[in-house]
């Protein structure tokens, strides 16, 4: 089975700093893998530079393949092909990751027509507006045709997370990379949007990087953890084991708080 | 419920700042276009006795050489229109087009641009007036618009810098890249429209401003040669005869200022209508 996305040795420098060392992280076809760890730990830029964002000021050195190219010190224009059609992000904040003064219809527009303008399908503005309605229907979101029409701060901040989801959808990736999609939502709004991504993610055969720093959410979603600490790797394997015996003392911190928040929730039913 | 109280006032606001904006403007464009056919008298000629009151003969009564003054304040807005259109073209296009440039470049180009942009703003315009002059070898109508259009480049280019960085770092920008959205995408999709209000409001403030900039380059032999009666030379002319004939400087003063302030109301009420935000809530 080839990788998606195969990180090997990346490391990410702000000058002499270190803010991701050494890191190593396959993810294969159709695999679900976590990554999590404390803010400020580095998941976020390991995302950014899988996919060679990483904001000005920052250097990435090692190998990042994505899709079979080589991420890192590739040419902009090389990678602006393979974002989209090899990966498409969402992110933890719906209200910023959304352009502000676009209708959201015409927000998930855009990547449609470029998906099928690269591969050469029909084009017609009629066939796309089809496929955005069923896009936004595919998210369960309701009246599919006012969240077309509606700008994002009309709109609930689980409503705009699904009009994310639906704009990642649109571009047919093969890796989706979820940075803390649920974290700006509220704890019902989250265990559906999960089950949705969870849902999506099967039936359209994507692989996924989930990124979060809560373990019971990421357990939920995904088959393989791997536990980020200041800019290292420091445990990985499948949930269930890791859940079940950290090694490392901070998994096992991270897990014993996951505990205790249960515990507190049993309590309080 | 409320919020849609709320919301009422401030778009009947909206489209009567809008309303007030184009009829103002609208009205020097009339009469600057009606000028290229006819005018009341001819500019040049003796129209009355010198520096007569307005009367029905004269709306604005007459200068010191008997000259019509409404006549020259009806040609004074077709200048002042070519002027602030002209300025804020040459500026808008030299100005956006470096400023997303320096947004997007390498750190040193950006560094450079910025640089040059500081350096043109601290210039006087004065003196980028008599360069330009020197440069065109004629001191014309066109000369004014240069220097002004190079002026406010860099004042817009300024502000588009610092607009088109702010919005290059917002999550929906890394998100339409991660999706494979090209640069011109981002730059004509995502970036202009939402610098554009405010762009919009700052060009409205800079055509105001090169009108009454290009007053004291005429006044200083760096504009429009006579008889081309810009409202800057009318109102320098008034000066001497202020306490004898006021009207011959309010007139022209009236005129400029409600151009520039129908430009404002325009612009302001352009951008509501470009913002979604101001202009429905739900
Ligand atoms: N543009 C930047 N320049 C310099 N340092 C940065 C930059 N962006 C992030 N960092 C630093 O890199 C480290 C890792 O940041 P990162 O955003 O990857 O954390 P994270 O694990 O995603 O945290 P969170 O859970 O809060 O999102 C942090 O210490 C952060 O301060
Ligand atoms: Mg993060």
């Amino acid at each position: 089975m080839s990788a998606v996305l195969e990180i090997e040795n990346l490391s990410v420098r702000s000058g002499e700093t270190l803010l991701v060392s050494n890191l190593d992280l396959t993810i294969g076809e159709n695999a679900r893998v976590g990554l999590i760890g404390e803010s400020g730990s580095g998941k976020s830029l390991t995302a950014l530079a899988a996919t060679g964002l990483l904001p000005p000021g920052l250097t990435a050195t090692g190998s990042v393949v994505l899709d079979g190219t080589e991420v890192i010190g590739a040419r902009d224009a090389d990678l602006v092909p393979l974002r989209g059609s090899a990966v498409a992000t969402v992110f933890q904040e719906p209200l910023t990751a959304l352009d502000p003064l676009m209708r959201m219809g015409s927000q998930i527009y855009q990547p449609v027509l470029r998906r099928r303008r690269r591969a050469g399908e029909p084009a017609a503005r009629a066939d796309i507006e089809a496929e955005v309605r069923r896009l936004l229907e595919r998210v369960a979101l309701p009246d599919p045709d006012r969240i077309a029409n509606a700008y994002p701060f009309e709109v609930s901040g689980g409503q705009r997370q699904r009009v994310a989801i639906a704009m990642a959808l649109a571009c047919h990736p093969k890796l989706l990379i979820a940075d803390e999609p649920t974290t700006a939502l509220d704890v019902t709004t989250q265990a559906e949007v999960l089950d949705l991504m969870a849902g999506l993610v099967r039936e359209e055969g994507m692989a996924l990087l989930f990124i979060g720093h809560d373990l019971p959410v990421v357990a939920r979603i995904v088959d393989d953890v791997t536990v980020m600490r200041r800019g290292e790797v420091v445990e990985r394997g499948p949930v269930g084991t890791v859940l079940a015996r950290p090694e490392h003392d901070y998994t096992r911190t991270l897990v014993a708080a996951a505990d205790a928040f249960d515990r507190a929730l049993g309590a309080a039913r | 419920m409320t919020a849609v109280a709320a919301t009422e006032p401030r778009r009947m606001r909206a489209s009567l700042t809008l309303s007030v904006g184009i009829v103002l403007v609208g009205l020097h464009v009339v009469v600057a276009l009606l000028t290229l056919v006819w005018t009341p008298y001819d500019p040049a000629g003796m129209a009355g006795g010198r520096l007569e009151g307005p009367s029905l003969a004269h709306w604005a009564g007459t200068d010191r050489l008997g000259r019509d003054l409404f006549t020259q304040i009806m040609i004074g807005s077709r200048i002042a229109l070519t002027v602030g259109a002209g300025a804020v073209g040459i500026g808008a296009l030299i100005g956006v087009t470096l400023g997303i440039l320096a947004a997007f470049a390498t750190r040193f180009l950006d560094d450079v641009l910025a640089a040059a942009f500081d350096i043109l703003i601290a210039f006087p315009t004065l003196l980028l007036a008599m360069l330009v002059v020197a440069a065109t070898d004629s001191a014309s109508l066109f000369s004014a618009i240069l220097a002004l259009g190079l002026a406010i480049s860099a004042i817009v280019g300024r502000l588009t810098r610092i607009l088109a960085k702010r919005v290059l770092e917002m999550d929906y920008i890394t998100a339409a890249r991660t999706a494979g959205t090209s640069w011109a995408g981002i730059v004509f999709i995502h970036l202009l429209p939402n610098i554009w209000p405010t762009l919009l409001v700052n060009f409205a403030l800079q055509f105001g401003l090169a009108v009454i900039a290009e007053a004291s380059l005429s006044y200083l032999g760096l504009g429009a040669p006579p008889p081309n009666a810009s409202w800057g030379r009318l109102l320098q002319e008034a000066q001497g005869t202020v306490y004898t004939a006021p009207f011959g400087a309010i007139a022209p003063g009236l005129a400029l200022v409600t151009l520039v302030i129908g430009m404002n109301m325009l612009a302001d009420g352009l951008r509501d209508i470009g913002d979604p935000t101001r202009r429905r809530s739900r």
